[in-house]
């Protein structure tokens, strides 16, 4: 027991990553990686998500009909992002503005009912909160790693600072805004992807079928 | 209890929901004063860009905003009567959007009604700018129905009661990319300068794609290609608020006053 405690805490740094191997949660990490700061803020709000529902679906984990699981989780899910979003219009409005919509739908981020079905509902309190925190810091160290490279590349500074000076203010630096764009962020996080399983090659998927050569075409009847 | 017995799992779903209710509606009771406060700060914002007592293109800090907010008085016009209503506090009536016991609601004639309204406000609240005591702009409350929602925003209007200074929508929810354009500043410049009436006191003002070309250009107001829904939506409730009847007798009664 106690030696699965920093398990569930580090694994999904890197081995179980959430992004680089379940290939989850993907659609926020491409949204709002154009900048650090949002970047920080919404792992922020994931990570709180996350650890809030990974401890109420195992408190209850003997309480939960198998017909009406699902139900359950997502509902303790959504009222989290729900509170998380009320927050943050409250005490961080502009930040809520520029992640708009994607704070409510962390509901549908795949990583928190993942965590809360496969973990949660078969593991006690205190392992699922470790697991929650480390699959939010491992979804983080994507997105910021991800948010840093873009927002880098594309303005020359990161969280208002201005690092690389740019061509327009006299500099050497002329911001390359393809980075800022969503297909970048699929681009860098294909990257960290084959980065990743180059070096740990059992993170490899096996093939689900053998591609067997192409028989020429039959002439369609419709052709003639 | 057996947990995949129906019983147990309306149970756990009832008290699930309950719990979970109590959480999200606590939540939004809670810290529903400081999102207000937010909002009350960002309709100000809105209301001194258009002033014309800060650079409209600036950035503003709050404190920019508060101090500029102080040089701008705030009236109560009664649309009944077309006159200022000194009796009333118009503090209680500046926020359109919010149900208020000392309002009237005044049905709209159907014929008049181009803002899809029904009814509006007996009294309304606008803004003056004022120096050396002669009137710089007044600042309009707008609303009526968009493509999707209903769009608010305010209306800065020159000395002469026909000139517009400025415009802004502060709340929408039409389509992001496409009616959320009715914000973009480079479209919202071109209204400056437009006039609402002619020398007559008539309403000409509109939008449209011949803003350049017609003979009518000094009321013509370009349209945004894509978002022709929105966009009538605007220029209706344009339409509406400044004419007959909306705020054009209480500028007709002021111009009138003026010129005795």
């Amino acid at each position: 027991m106690i030696s699965r405690l920093p398990q569930a805490l580090v694994a999904p740094l890197i081995d179980e990553n959430p992004i680089t191997l379940h290939i989850l949660g993907i659609c926020s990490a491409v949204a709002i990686t154009n900048s650090l700061y949002s970047a920080l803020v919404m792992s922020a709000a994931l990570t709180a998500v996350l650890c809030f529902s990974n401890v109420v679906i195992s408190t209850i984990r003997h309480h939960l009909p198998h017909a009406v699981r699902i139900i359950v989780e997502v509902t303790v899910i959504a009222s989290a992002v729900i509170v998380v979003d009320e927050m943050l219009q409250a005490f961080a409005p502009e930040t809520s503005r520029i992640l708009s919509v994607f704070v409510g739908l962390i509901i549908t981020n795949c990583i928190v009912l993942g965590r809360a079905e496969n973990f949660a509902a078969h593991n006690p309190a205190g392992v699922s909160f470790l697991d929650a925190v480390g699959n939010g810091l491992g979804f983080s160290l994507v997105l910021c790693t991800v948010a840093t490279i873009r927002e880098l590349f594309g303005t020359g500074g990161l969280l208002g600072w201005q690092i690389f000076p740019a061509t327009d203010a006299g500099g050497w630096f002329e911001p390359n805004s393809l980075f800022l764009l969503p297909p970048s962020a699929f681009f860098i996080i294909g990257g960290i992807v084959w980065l990743i399983r180059s070096r740990k090659p059992q993170q490899r998927e096996k093939a689900e079928f053998d591609i067997i050569a192409s028989e020429p075409a039959r002439s369609s009847r419709w052709s003639t | 209890m057996d947990n995949d017995s129906p019983a147990k799992a309306i149970l756990v779903v009832t008290i699930t929901a309950l719990v979970c209710s109590v959480l999200v509606s606590g939540a939004a009771v809670f810290l529903q004063p400081l999102q207000q406060a937010y909002a009350d700060i960002e309709r100000i914002r809105y209301i001194v860009q258009i002033s014309g007592l800060v650079d409209s293109e600036a950035e503003l800090s709050e404190f920019d905003i508060v101090s500029a907010y102080r040089d701008i008085s705030l009236r109560l016009i009664d649309l009944e009567s077309g006159s200022f209503d000194t009796d009333l506090d118009p503090q209680s009536f500046i926020d359109v959007s919010i149900e208020n016991e000392l309002q009237e609601s005044v049905n709209i004639p159907a014929a008049q009604d181009t803002a899809a309204l029904q009814s509006r406000p007996r009294w309304v609240a606008v803004y003056l700018v004022e120096s050396d005591a002669e009137l710089q702009r007044i600042i309009f409350p707008i609303y009526g129905r968009g493509m999707w929602s209903t769009i608010y925003g305010y209306l800065a209007i020159e000395g002469d009661l026909s000139t517009i200074a400025g415009v802004v929508f502060y709340e929408h929810g039409e389509t992001p990319g496409i009616g959320d354009q009715i914000q973009r500043a480079s479209w919202l410049a071109g209204w400056r300068g437009k006039r609402l009436y002619d020398e007559q006191r008539q309403l000409q003002f509109n939008i449209g794609t011949d803003s350049a070309t017609s003979p009518a250009a000094d009321y013509r107001v370009d349209g945004i290609a894509g978002a022709t829904l929105t966009v009538n939506g605007v220029a209706n409730m344009v339409r509406y608020w400044f004419g007959p009847h909306g705020y054009a007798p209480f500028m007709n009664q002021y111009l009138a006053e003026l010129n005795l």
